[in-house]
């Protein structure tokens, strides 16, 4: 991530510095901690046995006991699982969508034989700055037939007009000799974004890629408008029911819940905490990723001013 | 060779094409539907011209004014209030020498940028719970009595400012950290010859080395000073609280989708854009010529 470029110093360090040093290290492992903490706090309520549930208190990190109950009700409930699946559709179909969408636009953006390069340049930066209203928005796709749709809400933010931006600056990386030498040979545009711009910047798929994936993934506001059948949401608009609006029917009153023995037994505070912790779960599962591509990109960027 | 670069290629619309039709659909023809602000919506039939009816309404209406009002109390606290804290947090991090600790401390707070509001909205709202949240919890150790936070008309702006800074502190400070790893360390070598003290290095080399970057995050963000945040504040409102945390962006959706007028909503939307469109360009204007670094 950041390279450690702090050589053992051959000046003595003056004990002010060293004690204040260890404050700030102290105080940013508190902000840790404190970041830590509700999540892991989240992780043993959903994992501890329900019977032991109640002695989990808001700083218990470890589990009282251990049971997958609250895991298997949802497991159970066919509306939740339906909603993992959706969103995992949303997120890759989403996703694949932005990237191709999106690197032709940009491809096209960096040729300069592109005809009215600069109308189209100045149209990318008005959509930019100019935010459509939200109530004409809705209308347009009412209009279209898109209400109700999976793709109303997965065609949203096809193309993010700051994405674009910077895949364009790592185009404008490749030199424009490999490309006219493609074009003398007789290559198409799509063949030269295929087989020299892509191989060249799969740093650029990969960081974009995962900003657009994270986008998807977290998105519940247009599916709430735009989505009209229960079984169609995405899991971030089931668990705002469900935890932020504390609306109990919409996942236990679809009757799976009730199937199981334990249901009475069961605390909904876990209940609500384990959806909290299937939804972080992916995001958790590709961080190792983003903090590699994205992380370093935004350094780089910082770097090179 | 250089007669053939300057043909234009009509292939290459074609791959823009797919972009352009997106464009139209969420971008175009949205704006261009800005023009029912001056009418009144009809779903059937030809909606009549009003003029700038809507607008008075708006603009006679106190809800708008304390609507207004709340967007410049938040954002007045989630940008300028809070400007200085990932500063300090970069400066902080940057005296941690340990690479493992510093990494741990990156990783784990750069995390909750990667979040949903949905989700923060859910972990804040156990982690402030009256009856077993870990913050009473904590007051508890100190011998005071719970507190329901989320529906306290006058800590609810603090929790949206704590939740930021929870979520974006440490995410934020990436950049002022990348600037100041490339403060060349010969500078603070040549200042520890002279025996410049801690506070005199951070006076003279690191506030002067990062003053760029502190102006173009600043600028860029007074760009966005009418968001305030919507999916925050949607998240973490609640009945008892809306009047003081309802802003431009819920009020218009409210007014809008679930009160359903159309051409009310619309003129809020147009309000909002005219002032947030000059807000960004100047905004962008000043940054490039301060910094040299826009927008765009």
């Amino acid at each position: 991530m950041v390279k450690d470029k702090y050589p053992p110093k051959k000046v003595r360090i003056p004990r002010a510095e060293l004690f204040s040093r260890w404050c700030f290290t102290i105080l940013l492992l508190l902000a840790s901690i404190l970041v830590l903490v509700p999540l892991l706090n989240l992780l043993a309520l959903s994992l501890s046995d329900p019977s032991r549930v109640s002695e989990v208190r808001g700083l218990t990190i470890v589990p009282k006991g251990f049971s997958l109950i609250n895991y298997k009700v949802l497991y159970a409930n066919p509306l939740f699982m339906r909603s993992i699946l959706n969103s995992v559709f949303i997120t890759i179909v989403g996703t694949a969508l932005n990237l191709i969408v999106t690197s032709m636009a940009a491809f096209a953006l960096t040729r300069p034989k592109l005809p009215f390069k600069r109308f189209f340049m100045v149209l990318t930066i008005v959509i930019m700055i100019l935010e459509p209203p939200l109530v004409a928005e809705y209308l347009v796709i009412k209009k279209i037939g898109l209400m109700g749709s999976l793709w109303a809400v997965i065609l949203y933010k096809t193309v993010n007009v700051y994405y674009l931006i910077i895949m364009m600056r790592y185009f404008e990386e490749i030199p424009s000799s490999l490309i006219e030498a493609a074009e003398v040979d007789g290559a198409t545009n799509m063949t030269i974004l295929r087989n020299i711009v892509f191989p060249l910047s799969k740093s650029a798929f990969a960081t974009i890629g995962l900003f657009y994936g994270v986008f998807h993934w977290n998105e519940y506001f247009r599916a709430s408008i735009y989505l009209t059948d229960p079984m169609k949401y995405p899991l971030q608009l089931i668990l705002r029911q469900f935890v932020v609006l504390d609306d109990t029917a919409s996942l236990i009153g679809s009757g799976a819940l009730y199937s199981y023995n334990e249901a009475a037994r069961l605390s909904y505070n876990a209940l609500q905490a384990s959806t909290i912790i299937v939804a972080i779960l992916p995001v958790l599962i590709i961080y190792p990723l983003v903090l590699k591509y994205y992380t370093r990109g935004v350094m780089e960027g910082g770097v090179k001013e | 060779m250089h007669s053939l670069s300057k043909k234009k290629d009509w292939g290459l619309v074609l791959l823009l094409a797919p972009a352009l039709i997106y464009f139209l659909v969420y971008h175009i023809i949205p704006i261009l539907g800005m023009s029912m602000a001056f009418q009144d919506y009809r779903i059937i039939g030809k909606s009549p011209f009003v003029g700038l009816k809507h607008f008075r309404i708006l603009f006679s209406s106190p809800a708008f004014f304390q609507v207004l009002r709340n967007t410049l109390i938040i954002s007045f606290m989630k940008i300028i209030l809070y400007f200085p804290l990932p500063i300090i947090f970069a400066l902080m991090l940057n005296e941690v020498r340990s690479g493992f600790i510093r990494k741990f401390i990156q990783s784990t707070t750069y995390l909750p940028h990667f979040l949903s509001w949905v989700v923060i909205a859910g972990i804040w709202i156990a982690f402030l719970s009256p009856t077993n949240g870990g913050f009473n919890q904590l007051r508890g150790f100190f011998g005071l009595p719970p507190h329901d936070y989320m529906t306290d008309k006058s800590a609810i702006r603090w929790v949206l400012f704590a939740s930021e800074a929870w979520r974006s502190m440490g995410w934020d400070s990436i950049i002022y950290l990348a600037a100041l790893i490339a403060i060349s360390p010969s500078l603070y070598e040549s200042a520890d010859l002279d025996g410049a003290s801690t506070l005199q290095k951070m006076r003279f080399i690191t506030l002067p080395e990062l003053l760029p970057t502190m102006v173009t995050v600043f600028i860029l963000n007074m760009g966005f000073f009418l968001n305030a945040g919507f999916d925050q504040v949607f998240n973490m409102m609640n009945d008892s609280v809306i009047s003081v945390i309802d802003i431009l962006d819920t009020y218009v959706y409210r007014i809008g989708l679930v009160n359903m007028q159309y051409s009310f909503s619309t003129a809020a939307s147009l309000f909002k854009g005219v002032i947030g469109l000059m807000l960004i360009v100047s905004a962008h204007c000043g940054s490039k010529k301060i910094t040299g670094k826009g927008l765009w």
